[in-house]
């Protein structure tokens, strides 16, 4: 049985600030190839955009909310602590509420994990339909220079095992121990980073490129089979490094780079980077899609491009409607002036 | 404050999550929000549930500024400025007030294309209200 995405929906909050903005107000900007971000307006949070994904999801295709059978939402930065939190956007849609839900957060990888927990849905239940949704928008002192990348966005996934138009061939996850580097201790809302740079980073690469190698390995392929590559961006030059490791090229990433125009999109970063390469890819492209959260853990997923299907708008699209904020307006939306 | 209770707030979720509106059984009037009695023939109570697509257009706006904002929206003008405040027509035909998102407010118009989604509106008690305000949705 084939399972794969059918459809997916792709948001981008209008506002955004340049690293110009950051440079004239502390000095330096410190996420690396970033040249600006994307940023929540007042009302909006990561419910507000995980409802508004994944309706342009269902609309892709377009599926009723009442074909939903599993929703799965994924966050770092979810409004409450305790509450369940897919059920707003469920209700929000109308899926029906005897679907199975489920909340993911706590990890940037989240958004690949939810995916993961789709597809083991569609195993069971073949006649289902999953909805996927990963809104993130995490947040950290204006002190810290981890805040200055953190941005905001979401991409939903209608994931079934028919009408499906880039397949599932496989996937792959690693995790392991490692502490320091981006964290959140209970009960506090922004995270934290030791910023030991070089430790954070081997962390980062080898926790990726276990799982991407695992997926590769049991798959029997190799780097050229895929015309793209999308790897967690806590800033747009990180995935660059893991991609050399493996043997992929600055050209296999570049649709997906998400991050150079919107920033560190957390548990969304991946979701929205493979949203953006399914938006030009082409009818046999594979696509592998490998996801980073600290402490920590990877997941690679890897795909076929079978069908021919754009959802509307395209990342691009969303990341050219936008309004530029300068830092005093930034700290004030982020109610960081207290 | 115009202080809504949680329950109060709770039992219309259906309406300011998703635009659920009230359909009438005798003359077939679409109600919104829904009312213990219709708006249209002004005698039956009698409805079926209808789901509204949240399409509609600008019928007339205002703005908000300038220390305006009751209460519970004056966090939201201080951190964001002056925001739009419009009576919509939605294409089922009821007219409905919201705020509008998303939107410079110069660039509001009336006649202009909106669409309702999801955002939050305020907290109250430390429970975040959400409901509908209008985007705008050109060539929908």
């Amino acid at each position: 049985m084939a399972v794969g995405i059918s459809g997916y929906g792709v948001y981008v909050p209008r506002l955004r600030i340049k690293r110009e903005d950051y440079a004239k107000a502390w000095g330096s900007f410190s996420a690396t190839g970033v040249s600006e971000k994307a940023v929540m307006g007042y009302d909006e949070d990561v419910l507000t955009m995980a409802s508004k994904v994944s309706r342009r999801a269902l609309d892709s295709i377009p599926l009723p909310a009442s074909k939903v059978t599993r929703f799965a939402l994924a966050s770092t930065s979810p409004p409450y602590a305790e509450k369940l939190l897919s059920g707003t956007v469920l209700v929000s849609l109308g899926i029906p509420s005897d679907a199975f839900s489920s909340d993911h957060t706590s990890s940037t990888r989240a958004g690949t994990e939810a995916v993961i927990a789709g597809f083991e849905h569609l195993a069971g239940t073949p006649s289902g339909h999953v909805l996927v949704a990963s809104a993130d928008a995490p947040t950290a002192s204006m002190w810290s220079s981890v805040e200055h990348g953190l941005a905001a966005g979401a991409a939903a996934f209608v994931l079934s095992a028919s009408d499906v138009f880039a397949e599932l061939e496989g996937h792959a996850s690693w995790a392991s121990e490692h502490a320091g580097e981006r964290f959140r201790p209970r009960g506090q809302e922004q995270i934290h980073d030791l910023s030991v740079k070089k430790f954070s980073e081997s962390s980062f690469v080898a926790n990726t490129t276990k799982a991407a190698s695992a997926v590769l390995k049991r798959l029997g392929r190799k780097p050229e089979d895929y015309a793209h590559v999308v790897i967690q961006q806590p800033d747009a030059r990180a995935p660059a490094s893991v991609a050399g490791k493996l043997g992929f090229t600055d050209a296999q990433l570049a649709a997906g780079l998400v991050s150079a125009y919107l920033g560190d999109l957390g548990a969304a970063s991946v979701p929205l980077g493979l949203a953006a390469v399914l938006d030009v890819a082409k009818v046999g492209d594979r696509v592998l899609a490998v996801s980073y959260g600290s402490g920590a853990g990877a997941d690679a997923l890897s795909f076929r491009v079978t069908a021919d299907r754009k959802a509307s708008p395209s990342v691009k699209e969303e990341a050219a409607r936008k309004e530029y904020v300068d830092y005093v307006q930034y700290l004030k939306i982020k109610g960081a002036i207290q | 404050m115009a202080h809504v209770s949680v329950p109060m707030y709770w039992r219309t979720i259906p309406q300011r999550y998703r635009l659920v509106g009230h359909k009438c059984k005798a003359c077939g009037a679409i109600n919104f929000p829904p009312k213990g009695v219709c708006k249209g023939c002004l005698t039956s109570s009698d409805f079926e549930e209808i789901q509204l697509q949240g399409l509609g257009r600008v019928h007339t706006f205002t703005l908000i500024g300038a220390g305006g904002a009751p209460p519970e929206f004056a966090e939201q003008e201080k951190a964001g400025g002056s925001y739009p405040v419009a009576i919509v027509e939605l294409d089922e035909g009821p007219k409905v007030i919201g705020q509008m998102a998303d939107v410079s407010p110069k660039d509001v118009r009336i006649g202009m294309r909106v669409r309702a989604e999801l955002r939050r509106i305020y907290s109250e008690e430390g429970v975040i209200r959400y409901g509908f305000k209008f985007v705008p949705a050109e060539g929908a």
